[in-house]
């Protein structure tokens, strides 16, 4: 503990004072404001100031007991670490990745055995927003692919589902399985599957095969080409994103050490909240879109 | 020699910034044109972005592999 530290604790925590003892100054001055919303505004300042000055003397607390400023010592690694189970070595994601399926899974046969019971027919609470985003995935796979099969919004359901839970995986401080490029190209692969499956289903093996070959028996490879790059792209598209998303989030964390104290709970929002639920989006529109080539 | 070759293997993002910049720009013009029919811009517009961020994507994907032991 050096005199700049003392010095930094003490004016952070003075200037924390000042704008409190301010803060509550203008509170009580504009109580009695008729506009509500012009109160608000005369209090923005002190408020500011105070959040800014109250993060800095917890963040150089911290800091005092963290270590200080760390630096950037980040160790980047395209596959995640691997754990030994017996004779098997498993990469640690696989393992969140089922421990994750577990969840899930215990979730469902609690959903199933106590409340799927006691709905009724007019939906309420929970019963609503889970009718509500069945509807919403069913309609999105109808207007998008078509009238395929009654399974195919089920699938992508429970794409969304495991996607989202492997994002909210990461804010236990886990490295994300979508982070694996194992991972994002099974899912991929299961995209390719579906496709072809569809796309056999619907018009048969030769007429699947005529439709590769469509204007011309000579652009026969580069159809196949593009359909076989459909799964590579979405997997890589995918393990990008996420991981470009976790290498953010720990470049905040080890780089500001002690100081990351909320700031990294404001970018989380972004990176561990909204970019994983628009990769998801992206990754179910486009295969259904691939879904739809195939049939068409 | 490496690091320079990851950065260069980023260039790519800077064309895919430019021209997501452009087809946002155009799905505004479109949907101030037309209001009614935003709910299929977005969708076509979060479509072309996700196919033209797909190049920033691989870029990212091959400097990591260069970069990264």
């Amino acid at each position: 503990m050096n005199a700049l530290t003392v010095i930094k604790l003490a004016l952070s925590a003075v200037v924390f004072v000042v704008f409190l003892v301010l803060w509550c100054r203008k509170r009580h001055d504009t109580l009695a404001e008729s506009d509500p919303k012009k109160a608000k505004k005369k209090r923005r300042l002190p408020f500011f100031g105070m959040v800014i000055s109250g993060w800095f003397f917890t963040a150089t607390a911290v800091s005092l007991v963290v270590g200080g400023m760390k630096g950037i010592s980040l160790e980047l690694e395209m596959f995640s670490p691997r754990v030994q189970l017996g004779p098997l070595s498993v990469a640690r994601t696989t393992l969140t990745a089922y421990a994750l399926l577990l969840v899930i899974a215990v979730l469902c046969v609690l959903f199933r055995v106590f409340a799927y019971p006691k709905f009724k027919d007019e939906p309420k609470g929970l019963q609503n927003a889970l009718e509500a985003a069945v509807e919403f995935i069913d309609k999105f796979t109808h207007d998008t692919a078509g009238d395929l099969s009654p399974e195919l919004p089920a699938y992508m359901f429970c794409v969304a589902v495991l996607l989202i839970g492997c994002a909210a995986s990461e804010l236990l401080g886990q490295r994300p399985p979508t982070s694996d490029l194992l991972f994002t190209f099974t899912l991929a692969l299961c995209t390719f599957f579906l496709l072809n499956y569809y796309g056999i289903r619907k018009k048969g093996l030769l007429g699947r095969v005529k439709s590769l070959a469509s204007p011309s028996p000579m652009i026969l490879p580069m159809r196949i080409l593009s359909d076989v790059a459909a799964p590579v792209s979405l997997a890589c598209r995918l393990f990008g994103n996420m991981l470009g998303g976790m290498i953010v989030m720990d470049l905040l964390k080890n780089s500001l050490g002690g100081y990351a104290v909320g700031v990294t709970s404001l970018a989380g929002l972004y990176f561990n909240l909204f970019h994983p639920l628009i990769q998801t989006y992206i990754f179910i529109i486009l295969s259904l879109t691939f879904i739809r080539e195939a049939t068409e | 020699m490496t690091p320079f070759a990851a950065a260069l293997a980023l260039l790519p993002a800077l064309g895919a910034g430019i021209m997501m910049g452009f087809a946002t720009s155009k799905a505004v013009d479109a949907t101030a044109r037309q209001p009614e029919a935003s709910g299929k811009i977005n969708s076509i517009l979060l479509l072309g972005l996700a196919l033209a961020e797909s190049t920033a994507i691989y870029s990212f994907v091959i400097a990591l592999i260069l970069a990264v032991k």
